[in-house]
């Protein structure tokens, strides 16, 4: 008798436990189901036209991709296609797809793009140009879609030779962060220029303190040290090309490398040499860094009061204005391309995918709307950046966060951030070397880059 | 006899430093795992904190639960290990023991194929997987760790028979006994301590392998070096949980470590009557 009861007790308690454990899968798809599907229905196309058809999206390990990832079902649902996404970190994306591309293998139908590589895949043939998916009025429609409202230099960064080859997902500027409290206390304002920029860092350096006055990436790197390098030269008037030839040692660079060297000695601490983004933000979340210029992303990070002791003591403001007068921010995003090895019904169905993933719908739905704790700040709409419940959300990451990054996304933008040619993977690293090279004093700065020029030379013939 | 006892302490406390010094990471790791996020960060840098176990529930529990990727090593890893020991004992033994023509030439070929670099050899691999239909499954990924296992194992196998005198061998022939039952009740018992040190290599050259493991697998097999990279996006590092799955990858490999201890001591220490070699 016991033993029956017992048994019953078990049983129940067994099928409880299953239904407990199954239960955030099944309320994810009764979510996605029921989620509401009509703001996309409202479009004038097909959604369905590739139904059946798999795809495989390649992403980086984000918080911004993990969202996208979790509303997925709302777009299987949509159109009956079905997504398989694959984490790859940032570093092997790019050599895993460009060995999809180059064996043609069709492995990634897109993938998490990065805006420095269209050169190369577009003189490959790799990638498909999208304006035949944007102009078809059966598989976009225009009116809904509105691609005017996508920041434009992230648009025209994923663009060669007039043609889209990549829709932006998510992005970045690079913006001044600066501790208010400190700037408060000295009586500083935020910097217009690059002079004052020192300046500012030079008021505020007290190591004796633990408060060091700037720090800037150091690391090697065509995404780290050549992230700021590349705005520093833009800004003093450098231009990449003259009469078709790639010049890295002209008067321009000399100086923006002298100025980065400069404040790097000066202001940095000796070990930002060796750093990358996420470890200025984790030292400025200690409190040990004044000011800092990059991606206006790690706002998300030193806001994180489980990580920053600086949180509600932040505020924000553009690129200081170099002597050309010119600020210039990046123009970095994630866009997705179109693998051109597809079949035509898989790059339907691809169309299909980037075009919800980047529409205004699906950018509020993965950020202010968005149901988890990571809310995104990289949305690629300027709608939504004067969106009030969007503004609302981001504006918690402190003093004109807003303000000052809707007017770089307009403003401070430039295509030719960086010299766009499908040679780019070896340029950068050979940049990223020299600078290296002036920043840890092994070379000055005229023999680092006469160096790069002498390597880059041979490889633009 | 005072300075004996000076000589002793002091070279105490050099080992006693190097020690720390060579443990320090591991010991690091171990101390952020159980640190909150701002501990981790600050400085001066904390030893003593309150202990929590959150990153391991978030690491083992989370909706990024790295178990599915600690089983994909393990079985990656055994995989290539087991393949890796049947073929590599018989043939090194026949490398060490058997008057084949070009068995040199054999033994050196080999080896030439741990000199080429494996981003060159990487292309190949993928396109060979790929036309099999074999990218992202185990039996892929364990054919290619075989063929830079096997080489490595058997050049490590074939000094340890090489050690064993051949002498023992011809008795054993005089007694009656067949090659294979020579192999199988003489010497391998004699080379316990090589066969556990070349499990200990192979598995552990498995189990940390990342270049190969990032091209050729995907969601399916994902082994844990790939998954630690979630906890390193291009937003921050999660410095907390990126310790908890260090020390959890960790943890497997010691304890192969630990039970192999026994026999790679009886290794070294067996060899008392050496000589032998190459014939």
């Amino acid at each position: 008798m016991n033993f029956i009861t017992d048994r019953r007790r078990f049983l129940a308690g067994a099928a409880a436990g299953a239904t407990a454990l199954a239960m955030p899968a099944y309320i994810r798809r009764a979510g996605a189901q029921a989620a509401d599907l009509a703001p996309y229905q409202s479009a004038n196309i097909d959604w369905k036209q590739a139904s059946g058809q798999q795809i495989t999206v390649a992403v980086i390990p984000a918080a911004y991709f993990d969202n996208l990832a979790a509303i997925t079902p709302q777009f299987e649902a949509l159109t009956g296609i079905s997504v398989r996404y694959e984490k790859i970190p940032p570093a092997q994306i790019r050599q895993k797809c460009v060995l999809d591309f180059t064996s043609g293998t069709g492995t990634y139908a897109t993938h998490a793009a990065d805006p420095m590589y269209y050169n190369l895949y577009h003189s490959n043939g790799w990638v498909e140009a999208l304006d035949r998916f944007v102009e078809d009025p059966a598989k976009t429609d225009a009116k809904w879609f509105a691609l005017d409202d996508v920041v434009p230099a992230w648009r025209e960064a994923n663009s060669v030779d007039g043609s889209l080859l990549g829709l932006p997902y998510d992005g970045e500027v690079t913006l001044q962060v600066m501790r208010k409290d400190l700037y408060e206390a000295k009586g500083l304002k935020p910097a217009a220029t690059l002079d004052e920029f020192a300046s500012n860092a030079a008021a505020l350096h007290d190591p004796n303190n633990r408060v060091w006055g700037a720090a800037l990436r150091g690391v090697a790197g065509a995404g780290q040290n050549v992230y700021i390098y590349s705005s520093l030269f833009r800004a003093f008037g450098g231009e990449w090309f003259q009469d078709g030839k790639l010049v890295v040692n002209g008067p321009e660079a000399e100086q923006a490398l002298t100025w980065y060297v400069d404040t790097m000695r000066s202001y940095a601490p000796a070990a930002a040499q060796n750093w990358n983004w996420p470890d200025i933000a984790d030292a400025f979340s200690q409190g040990t860094i004044a000011t800092y210029v990059d991606a206006h992303s790690s706002a998300s990070v030193i806001n994180n009061p489980e990580k920053s002791t600086v949180v509600g003591k932040i505020a924000y403001e553009r690129w200081p204005e170099g002597p050309s007068g010119k600020r210039v921010s990046s123009i970095w995003n994630w866009g997705m391309p179109i693998n051109a090895k597809l079949s035509d019904e898989a790059k339907t169905a691809t169309w299909l995918f980037i075009q919800w993933a980047a529409s205004a719908e699906t950018q509020a739905r993965t950020s202010y709307r968005f149901d988890g704790p990571a809310k995104r700040s990289g949305v690629n709409r300027l709608s939504l950046w004067r969106d009030p419940e969007y503004v609302k959300t981001v504006s918690a990451f402190g003093d004109n966060f807003v303000e000052a990054t809707l007017a770089s996304l307009e403003n401070d933008t430039d295509v030719n951030w960086r010299p766009r040619a499908p040679q780019w993977p070896a340029i950068g690293d050979t940049l990223a070397t020299a600078i290296q090279a002036a920043l840890a004093g092994q070379a000055t700065v005229k023999a680092a880059l006469d160096d790069a020029q002498a390597r880059i030379a041979p490889m633009m013939r | 006899m005072k300075t004996k006892h000076l000589r002793a302490i002091g070279l105490l406390v050099v080992t006693g430093l190097f020690v720390i010094a060579w443990a320090f990471p591991i010991l690091w790791s171990v101390l952020n795992s159980l640190k909150n996020e701002r501990d981790v960060l600050a400085y001066p840098p904390k030893f003593f904190f309150e202990p929590t176990f959150a990153a391991y529930r978030d690491v083992i529990f989370g909706p990024q639960s790295i178990l599915p990727n600690l089983w994909s090593s393990f079985v990656i890893s055994a995989g290539t290990t087991v393949l890796t020991m049947l073929i590599a004992i018989p043939a090194a033994y026949a490398l060490a023991r058997l008057r084949v023509p070009g068995s040199r030439w054999a033994g050196f070929y080999v080896l030439a194929t741990q000199m080429l670099p494996p981003v060159g050899i990487i292309i190949p691999y993928f396109l060979i997987l790929r036309n099999i239909g074999w990218m992202d499954t185990y039996q892929g990924i364990i054919l290619i760790y075989l063929s830079f296992s096997l080489p490595f194992a058997i050049w490590l196998m074939v000094s340890y028979f090489e050690d064993i005198p051949f002498e023992m061998e011809e008795a054993a022939a005089v007694d009656g006994a067949s090659r294979l039952t020579t192999l199988r009740r003489i010497i391998l018992p004699q080379v316990q301590g090589g066969i556990a040190v070349t499990v200990v290599f192979v598995f552990l050259n498995a189990w940390n392998e990342f270049l190969f493991a990032v091209v050729l697998s995907g969601n399916t097999v994902r082994p844990v070096t790939i998954a630690m990279f979630n906890f390193v996006s291009v937003e921050q590092t999660l410095w907390t949980q990126l310790a908890a799955v260090s020390v959890l990858a960790m943890l497997p490999v010691v304890i192969l470590g630990i039970i192999a201890q026994k026999h790679i001591v009886k290794g070294l220490t067996v060899g008392a009557v050496k000589g032998g070699g190459r014939r």
